[in-house]
C-alpha cells in the first residue's frame, strides 16, 4: 500500500538516516558529520537533474552486461545474471504491488549505477536456502508452548551437552579451559560481514592476534538467519526477534552475539591472567554489546558494559603491575612501548646484563608476585565453582566476592604509580629505592590512620613493605655485622666512597656519603660528611625535610655509627686476630631481617588465641577481659567515676576490637597483625618495637666493642693523657725542664730560637721520663712576621709542639685538635714565662741596698724606688700567680677531670670525638682564647708583658731605674688591673664567665 | 490469512535474496541491510541515480573520516600508553 504525505516523508527520513548510519558508520545523529550527510542526501534526492528510470534503458543495460559477460566468456556469470535479473523483475517487492514495476527497474538501475566492474569480480552464485523448513522447526517446536523466558539473568543454563550436540571440537584454552557456548553458531550466511564495525578503526593485527591466541571469537557474529539459542534466558530475545521477523519482511536480524553470563564471568576471571589483553577484551565486549540488541535490552547492555569497563580498569592496573613484574624479572622480552612510562624499569632491565640487580625492585616484585599468586588461586577457585556448577554463580556475586581484591589492587596500583612509574627515567637507584620505600611507608601510615576501614589494604601494604625492605635490611645487616657495605646496585642511602682507605685518618668523616632525596626538588643531594652523624650534618638534613628512607630515619645515626665502627673494628681486628674470622661466621647468628620478622610475628601474635584450644581461648578472653576491665576501671577512677558495669562494657568494646586479625604471608611465615595496637601510629610502634631494638642492640655492641678496642688495644686514653701532659703542661716536671731551659736562655740574652736546641731540650726532658713519647714529640718554630714581635711576650709565638698520633687514634686527636692544644700551650708557656721571670728575680741587689742603707731615712728616693719596685713586684707576682693557679687548676684540671669522666662513658666513636672537641673548645674558651673575649686576653697579655719588662729592668740593676718608668709601670698595671676587675666583675655578675672568678682583689 | 501473508513474506524474502545475489554479481558493495534500505527508498520514489551518487559520496566521505579518525585515535592511543593511564 502506498503511503502518502507526512507519513511517507517521515518514513523516508528515517530510511535516509538509516542509510547514512549504515554507510558512513556514524551512529550519533547529533554529530555534525551526520547532519551534513543528511543535508547532502536530502538535497541530492530533492534537487537532482537525473532522468526518471527508463525501463527500456535498464533492460538494454541488462542485455549489454550479459553480452559483455559472454564476450568475456564468463558463461556461468552471464547465465546467472540473466536468470537473476529476470527472476527479480518477476518477484514481488515488499511495498509494491505487481512485478516489473518502475520500482523494480529503479532498484536494478541503482545496482547498475553502483556496480563496479562486474566482469572482474569473482562471483559464484550461492545456493539460496529455502529456510522455511528450518524456521518452521523452531516455530513448530515452540508453537503452543507457553514460552517461559526464564528468570532472565540469574540462570545461565549453559550445559556441556548442548555443546556436544554441535559436534564441534571443544575449544581449548590453555590458561583457563574456557569453553564457549556455540549454540548460536550454526550455519551462517553472512561471512562477508563478519568483521565488526569497531574493528574498522584499525588494529587488524590485534584482532588476528586475538583470534589466534585467545579463543574462538564468539564475538564475531555468525548470526544465523533466524537466531535461536538453546539458552533459556535468551528465549525472550528469540521471541522478540521472531516477532520482528514475521511482521517485517525486510527485517534483518542484527549482528547479535550471545555472550552468556558464564562466559562473561569467566572472561572476568581470566583477565588478570591475560591482562595484556584486557583492553582488547573490553573492546570486544563493547563491540558485541554495541551491536544493537533489541531496544528493550538496551539498558541492560549499557549496564553490563559499564560494569565490565569498571573491571577492565582493574585489569589494566593488574596488567601494568604484571608487566612491571615481567620486566624486572626479565621473564618476557621487552614489549614495552618505546618511551613508555615504564621506561625507567625497562631501562633497568635493558641494562641488566651489565649491571648488578636492583634488589629493592626485585624484592618488591617478589612481593607483588606472591600476592598475585594468591589472587590467581582465588580466581581459579571461583572458576572451579563455575565449572562444577554446584552453586549458582552470577556476575554480580563474583564481583562481590572479588571486591576486596579489587580494592587491594587499587591500592597496589596507586602505590606502584607513585612509587615506581612516576619516577623519571635515569634516576639513580638510590633515589628510586628510597622513593619506593617511602611511598610504601607513607601509604602504610596513611592507611594505618584510617583504622579498621582499611585493614585489608593495610595488611597487604605491610606485607609488601616487609618484603620490599628486605634488601635494605640485609645491606644494613651486612654492614653492621661485618663492616662491609655490600651494595652493588648502589641503592642504599649510604654509599662508600671508594677513594678513602680504611686506615686513613679521614676515614671516619669522608668514607660514606649519605644520599638523601629532597622532596621539593626531587633531586639528589649529596650530603658529604653528613654521614659522620655529626651535628652539622644532621641539622642540615632535618632542615631540608628530606625524604630519605623514612623508616630508617630514627635509627639512621645508629646504623651509620654501627656500620662505620664495625668496618673500623674489622680493620683493626684484621691486624690482630684474623684467624678468628671463619667462613661460618653467619652460621650461628640470625640475620637482622629474620630477627625483625620474628619480632614482628611475636608482636602480631600477641593477644592472638590459639584456635585449636577453645577452652584456653575462652580463658584467655576472660583473662584479658578482666585485665582490660581493671585498666578501664582505673581510667574511670581517674575521672572520679566508679561504675563497674561501665568498665566491663568498655573492656568488652576494646576486646571486640582484637577480634579481627589480618592474615598475610611474609616469606614462609604467616603473620597476623593483631589489633591490640590499632589505636594510633601502630606501624611506627611496630617498627619501634620490632626493628629498632635490634639495630640499637647491634649498635651498642659494635660501638662498645670499638670503644673497648680503642681504649684497650690502642691506648686511646693514654694518648689523650699524653696530649694533656705535654700540651697542657700537666706533666709538670718534664715540661718544667723543657721550658726553664728556654727561659734561662732568654734571661741570659742568648738566642734560643734554634730548632735543634729546642728539640734537644724537649727530648732530654721527655726522654728521661717517658721514652716512648720522646720519639713522637717534636717542636717546631714557625716564623712569624716581625711586626708582631714588638712585645717581649710575643717572643714565644710560633713555638708549636707536635705529637705524632698513630692511626686509629688520630681520628680522635686530629691535627685540628692539636692546633687548639697548641694555642693553649702557647698561653700557658707565656704565663709560665712571666711567672718564672718574676720568681727568679734575685734579692741580692736589693739586699745589698738594704744592707748598706739600713739606717737611712725612708725618704731616700732610691729606697723609695726600691720599695715601690718591691711592691710592684709583689703585686705582679700576685696577679701572675693567681692567673696561673686559676688556669692550671680551676680550668685545666677540673675540665680535664670532667673530660676523663665523659671519655669513660662515651658510647661510640662519634660521641668520643664530640666529647673531645667539646673539651677542647671549653678550655679554649676558658683560657680566653676566643675572638669574642680577646680584649680580656689583651689586657692580660699587657700585664704579662709588663712583668717581662719589669724583670728585665730588675735584672739590669737599680742604676738603670728611673722613677718615671716605675710610675709608668705602676700606672699601666693599675689600669690593666682596674680594667680586668671591672670587666670580669661585670661579667661574673652577668653570669657570662662563671669561670672567671679568679681572685684579682690584690 | 496468516499463511497467505507468510507466503508473501517468504516471496519478498526470496526477492531480497535474489537482489543480494545481483548486487554481489555487480560488485556493488551493498550488504543486505543497505540493500533493503535502498529498496525501500527506491520504492518510495527516490531517484536511483541520485541515490547512487549519494551512496558513493557517503562512502568516500566516511573513508576519509575514518582515516583521520584512525590517525587521531592511534595518536591518542600512543599518548595514553605513554602516560600509562589507559583507563577505559
Amino acid at each position: 500500500p502506498q503511503r502518502h504525505g507526512a507519513l511517507q516523508v517521515r518514513d523516508l527520513d528515517r530510511e535516509v538516516k538509516n542509510l547514512i548510519k549504515h554507510t558512513s558508520g556514524i551512529d550519533d545523529e547529533e554529530d555534525h558529520n551526520f547532519q551534513a550527510a543528511l543535508k547532502f542526501a536530502w538535497s541530492n534526492f530533492r534537487f537532482h537533474r537525473f532522468l526518471d528510470v527508463d525501463s527500456h534503458k535498464v533492460q538494454r543495460t541488462i542485455n549489454g552486461i550479459y553480452e559483455k559477460l559472454m564476450v568475456h566468456s564468463d558463461l556461468s556469470k552471464a547465465e546467472s545474471w540473466m536468470r537473476l535479473s529476470g527472476e527479480f523483475l518477476n518477484s514481488p517487492l515488499p511495498n509494491t504491488e505487481g512485478v516489473k514495476t518502475d520500482a523494480h527497474h529503479g532498484v536494478l538501475a541503482l545496482l547498475l549505477f553502483l556496480s563496479d566492474c562486474p566482469s572482474n569480480a569473482s562471483f559464484s552464485e550461492r545456493p539460496r536456502l529455502r529456510d522455511a523448513g528450518r524456521f518452521d522447526w523452531a516455530q513448530y517446536l515452540l508453537e503452543g508452548e507457553d514460552v517461559d523466558p526464564g528468570p532472565f539473568p540469574d540462570t545461565p543454563e549453559w550445559s556441556e551437552e548442548s555443546e556436544e550436540e554441535d559436534g564441534q571440537q571443544p575449544l581449548s584454552r590453555e590458561d583457563s579451559g574456557i569453553q564457549v557456548d556455540r549454540t548460536p553458531q550454526e550455519d551462517h550466511e553472512h561471512h562477508n560481514k563478519s568483521v565488526p564495525v569497531a574493528w574498522k578503526v584499525g588494529e587488524p593485527d590485534a584482532r588476528v592476534w586475538l583470534e589466534q591466541h585467545v579463543v574462538t571469537p564468539y564475538w564475531v557474529s555468525h548470526a544465523p538467519r533466524f537466531p535461536h539459542s538453546l539458552h533459556l534466558h535468551s528465549n525472550l530475545l528469540n521471541v522478540w526477534d521472531q516477532h520482528l521477523y514475521n511482521t517485517d519482511p525486510l527485517y534483518l536480524p542484527e549482528e547479535k552475539v550471545f555472550v552468556t553470563e558464564s562466559q562473561v564471568i569467566r572472561e572476568t576471571l581470566v583477565w588478570p591472567g591475560l591482562c595484556l589483553l584486557c583492553q582488547n577484551f573490553v573492546f570486544c565486549l563493547s563491540v558485541c554489546c554495541s551491536h544493537e540488541f533489541v531496544c528493550s535490552f538496551c539498558f541492560l547492555q549499557n549496564c553490563l558494559r559499564s560494569l565490565l569497563e569498571h573491571i577492565a580498569a582493574y585489569g589494566q592496573a593488574v596488567s601494568r603491575l604484571q608487566k612491571f613484574v615481567d620486566e624486572v624479572t626479565g621473564y618476557s622480552p621487552e614489549t614495552s612501548p618505546p618511551g613508555g612510562s615504564s621506561s625507567s624499569s625497562s631501562s633497568s632491565s635493558s641494562k641488566r646484563g651489565s649491571e648488578p640487580p636492583f634488589r629493592t625492585y626485585q624484592a618488591f616484585v617478589w612481593a607483588l608476585y606472591k600476592y598475585f599468586i594468591s589472587f590467581k588461586e582465588e580466581l581459579a577457585a571461583i572458576e572451579r565453582d563455575l565449572i562444577t556448577k554446584d552453586e549458582t554463580v552470577t556476575l554480580m556475586a563474583v564481583l562481590e566476592s572479588l571486591y576486596p581484591h579489587l580494592a587491594q589492587i587499587k591500592v597496589l596500583h596507586k602505590v606502584f604509580c607513585t612509587g615506581v612509574a612516576d619516577v623519571p627515567p635515569g634516576t639513580p637507584n638510590v633515589v628510586r629505592a628510597s622513593h619506593l620505600l617511602n611511598t610504601l611507608y607513607k601509604a602504610i601510615i596513611e592507611y594505618d590512620s584510617v583504622g579498621e576501614a582499611s585493614e585489608q589494604a593495610l595488611a597487604l601494604l605491610f606485607s609488601l613493605w616487609v618484603e620490599t625492605v628486605r634488601p635494605y635490611l640485609e645491606i644494613v645487616d651486612e654492614w653492621i655485622m661485618h663492616g662491609h657495605l655490600f651494595d652493588p646496585a648502589r641503592e642504599f642511602i649510604i654509599q662508600r666512597n671508594k677513594d678513602v682507605p680504611v686506615d686513613h685518618r679521614d676515614f671516619w668523616y669522608a668514607t660514606y656519603t649519605l644520599y638523601s632525596v629532597s622532596e621539593a626538588v626531587d633531586g639528589e643531594e649529596k650530603l658529604s660528611d653528613a654521614a659522620s652523624g655529626s651535628s652539622g650534618g644532621e641539622q642540615a638534613a632535618s632542615s631540608r625535610q628530606l625524604t630519605m628512607v623514612s623508616f630508617l630515619k630514627p635509627v639512621l645515626k645508629q646504623v651509620i655509627m654501627a656500620g662505620k665502627s664495625m668496618q673500623l673494628l674489622k680493620n683493626l681486628d684484621c691486624k690482630e686476630a684474623e684467624q678468628h674470622e671463619g667462613p661460618a661466621r653467619d652460621a650461628e647468628r640470625t640475620s637482622l631481617y629474620m630477627l625483625f620478622l620474628e619480632s614482628v610475628q611475636s608482636r602480631l601474635r600477641r593477644g592472638e588465641e590459639s584456635p585449636t584450644d577453645t577452652v584456653t581461648e575462652q580463658q584467655a578472653t576472660k583473662r584479658s577481659l578482666i585485665k582490660m576491665q581493671s585498666i578501664v576501671a582505673r581510667h574511670l577512677e581517674l575521672g572520679d567515676i566508679h561504675d563497674p558495669l561501665l568498665a566491663i562494657n568498655f573492656a568488652r568494646l576494646y576486646l571486640e576490637q582484637s577480634d579481627f586479625h589480618e592474615r598475610f604471608s611474609g616469606g614462609d611465615i604467616i603473620m597476623d597483625r593483631s589489633s591490640e595496637s590499632v589505636t594510633c601510629q601502630t606501624f611506627e610502634l611496630t617498627l619501634r618495637s620490632c626493628l629498632y631494638p635490634h639495630i640499637q642492640l647491634r649498635y651498642i655492641e659494635c660501638c662498645g666493642n670499638l670503644m673497648r678496642t680503642l681504649k684497650k688495644d690502642y691506648r686511646l686514653i693514654e694518648y689523650l693523657q699524653a696530649m694533656r701532659n705535654y700540651f697542657l703542661l700537666e706533666a709538670g716536671d718534664t715540661m718544667y725542664d723543657f721550658y726553664t731551659a728556654i727561659f734561662d736562655k732568654v734571661l741570659e740574652k742568648e738566642s734560643w730560637q734554634q730548632l735543634s736546641f729546642l728539640n734537644v731540650q724537649l727530648q732530654e726532658a721527655v726522654g728521661q721520663r717517658c721514652p716512648e713519647d720522646s720519639s713522637r714529640l717534636s717542636i717546631f718554630l714557625e716564623t712569624i712576621e716581625p711586626t708582631r714581635k714588638k712585645q717581649p711576650i710575643n717572643n714565644l709565638d710560633g713555638l708549636t709542639l707536635s705529637y705524632k698520633v698513630p692511626w686509629p687514634v688520630d681520628i680522635v686527636i686530629s691535627s685540628e685538635c692539636q692546633k687548639i692544644y697548641n694555642q693553649v700551650f702557647l698561653l700557658l708557656l707565656q704565663i709560665k714565662w712571666a711567672k718564672y721571670s718574676l720568681d727568679t728575680l734575685r734579692f741580692s741587689v736589693s739586699k745589698r741596698f738594704d744592707g748598706g742603707h739600713e739606717e737611712n731615712p725612708p725618704k731616700d728616693p732610691v729606697h723609695q724606688q726600691i720599695h715601690r719596685m718591691f711592691l710592684l713586684r709583689v703585686k705582679l707576682m700576685h696577679f701572675v700567680n693567681s692567673l696561673h693557679n686559676y688556669i692550671m687548676t680551676r680550668i685545666l684540671h677540673s675540665t680535664g677531670l670532667e673530660f676523663q669522666h665523659q671519655v669513660q662513658e662515651a658510647k661510640d666513636l662519634d660521641q668520643l670525638i664530640k666529647i673531645h672537641y667539646r673539651y677542647l673548645s671549653t678550655i679554649h674558651d676558658r683560657c680566653l682564647l676566643r675572638e669574642k673575649v680577646s680584649f680580656v686576653k689583651e689586657a692580660i697579655m699587657k700585664v704579662l708583658n709588663l712583668v717581662l719588662i719589669f724583670s728585665d729592668r730588675w735584672q739590669a740593676g737599680f742604676g738603670a731605674w728611673k722613677i718615671e718608668s716605675i710610675e709608668k709601670m705602676e700606672s699601666d698595671f693599675k689600669n690593666c688591673h682596674m680594667f680586668l676587675v671591672t670587666i670580669l666583675n661585670k661579667a661574673v655578675c652577668r653570669g657570662s664567665f662563671p669561670h672567671c672568678k679568679f681572685d684579682l682583689n690584690s | 490469512m496468516a499463511s497467505a501473508a507468510n507466503t508473501n513474506m517468504n516471496a519478498v524474502r526470496e526477492t531480497m535474496d535474489v537482489l543480494l545475489e545481483i548486487s554481489r554479481l555487480l560488485n556493488t558493495g551493498l550488504d543486505m541491510e543497505s540493500l533493503s534500505i535502498c529498496v525501500r527508498l527506491c520504492e518510495q520514489g527516490i531517484n536511483p541515480e541520485a541515490l547512487s551518487s549519494v551512496i558513493k559520496e557517503l562512502r568516500r566521505a566516511s573513508d576519509t573520516l575514518k582515516v583521520s579518525e584512525f590517525n587521531s585515535l592511534s595518536v591518542s592511543f600512543i599518548i595514553m600508553d605513554q602516560l600509562g593511564c589507559f583507563f577505559l
